[in-house]
This record gives structure tokens, C-alpha cells and sequence, in this order.
């Protein structure tokens, strides 16, 4: 079964080995712009003065990903810097996506980025966002076929701004016939 | 000075303290996503 979860809700779990020792917490949430899977965590340290730790959690070494922790075999889970989450940030295409406009390829604005949706599964992805419309409403807005993510701007086709979910119970609709639209545009091309 | 002025002013110090350093620690370890974008090639230059 497919479950949804905002990217808010994952950041600040802790991440803890199966021994039960307590690494730290989840801060960023790194994914690749080009196809939206989640490529890595960063973390900061537990605590009200503890800062960024330096250190990324490549998914392919989360053992899960639960309502209450990302579990992790043991600390030589993480690896020992953050290099595998700046890789690429500064790069065309990367950057924090919060706060970025999202419009439509044919250039309609509708609205600015505040969560990220993550599909969860064997490898997650990140299916669509939480945005906030002019009218400062606060809508999930699911993501297919051919998205363009930057730090600046996502770029979402044009049908994409009919399909809209008031809560996650109601974005796995919107995202199947949003899927299914693209689908049946493509054929009729 | 009364030795609960010295008390007052301490304890203004250490407020202005805190309200300075809790958003400053807030905004050091709140998250973002972030998008990851293309991979620069090894070697670099344009593409054959």
C-alpha cells in the first residue's frame, strides 16, 4: 500500500540504531531533481543547543523509515561527512525548494512551496507538495510526468493545476488521476 | 547599586541572552528539501 507523509513530519524524527543508541535527527531531506527519489538525510544533533552534525544517512542505509524514528543498523550507517547532500545542491537544478514559486509550463503561478510530500516505499519519493496559493490557502499539489525542480522555480505541466488535495488522505486520488490524465494526453499527442 | 539590582540586571542579560541565541539555534537546525541537480561530469567541458 501506498502511504504519504509531508517531508516536515520526517524532518526532526531521530535517527536511532537497532541497538537502540540515539545518532541524532533528521534535518534536510536531499533527492535527486531529475527523477524526485530521496537520495540522503542530513542531520543535527539532539538537543536545544546541539547544531548541524556534518554527517549525511544515505537511504540505502536507513534500515526503516517508522512513525517515530528512521531506524539504522549501527553508527557506521552514516557517513562521515555531508558530502553526499551538498553534492549537487549548488549545481543547475539543486537547491532548498521551500519558499520557491511553482507554476505551470504555460506560465501560471500557483503558489509558493511549503512542505514536500514524500511517497514511502522500498525507495521513496518525493510525489508532490504542500503549497500556499495567492488566496493563502494551503493545498497538496501532487507531481508526474515532466516536472522541472530548481532552488528557483518547479515547473509543473499545465493539467498539473486541476488535480489538488485538501489533506494526504485525498492526494493519493488526485495523484492517480493526475498520472492517468498525463497519460491519456500523451496518447492523444 | 542594591544588591537586587545586580539581581535585575542579570537576569535582563541572561533573557537578551536567550532571545538572541533560541531563534538563531532554531533557524541553524531547521530542515529544508533539497533538490540535488545535475551531477557535473568528471573532467568537466562540454558535452561530446
Amino acid at each position: 500500500m501506498t502511504a504519504y507523509m509531508r517531508a516536515s513530519e520526517i524532518a526532526k524524527k531521530p535517527v536511532v540504531t537497532l541497538a537502540g543508541d540515539d545518532l541524532g535527527q533528521v534535518k534536510d531531506l536531499v533527492f535527486d531533481a531529475s527523477t524526485g527519489s530521496i537520495r540522503c538525510f542530513t542531520l543535527a544533533g539532539r538537543g536545544l543547543l546541539a547544531g548541524p552534525l556534518h554527517r549525511a544517512l544515505l537511504w540505502r542505509n536507513v534500515h526503516a523509515l517508522g512513525p517515530h524514528a528512521v531506524m539504522v543498523r549501527d553508527e557506521s550507517a552514516l557517513e562521515k561527512d555531508d558530502r553526499a547532500a551538498r553534492f549537487g545542491a549548488t549545481e543547475p537544478g539543486g537547491g532548498n525548494v521551500l519558499g520557491v514559486a511553482i507554476t505551470t509550463r504555460s506560465g501560471e503561478r500557483l503558489g509558493t512551496v511549503t512542505d514536500a510530500v514524500v511517497e514511502t516505499g522500498r525507495t521513496p519519493v518525493v510525489a508532490g507538495y504542500e503549497i500556499e496559493t495567492d488566496e493563502h490557502r494551503r493545498v497538496l499539489l501532487p507531481v508526474a510526468g515532466p516536472v522541472t525542480v530548481s532552488g528557483e522555480r518547479v515547473l509543473v505541466p499545465d493539467a498539473t493545476a486541476q488535480y489538488r488535495a485538501g489533506d494526504l488522505s485525498g492526494f493519493g486520488t488526485a495523484a492517480e488521476s493526475l498520472r492517468v490524465r498525463l497519460q491519456q494526453d500523451s496518447h492523444e499527442e | 547599586m542594591e544588591w537586587w539590582s545586580w539581581l535585575i540586571v542579570a537576569l535582563a542579560i541572561v533573557l537578551a541572552g536567550a532571545a538572541l541565541v533560541v531563534p538563531l539555534q532554531a533557524r541553524r537546525r531547521s530542515g529544508g528539501v533539497i533538490a540535488q541537480g545535475r551531477r557535473p561530469r568528471e573532467g568537466g567541458g562540454p558535452k561530446p
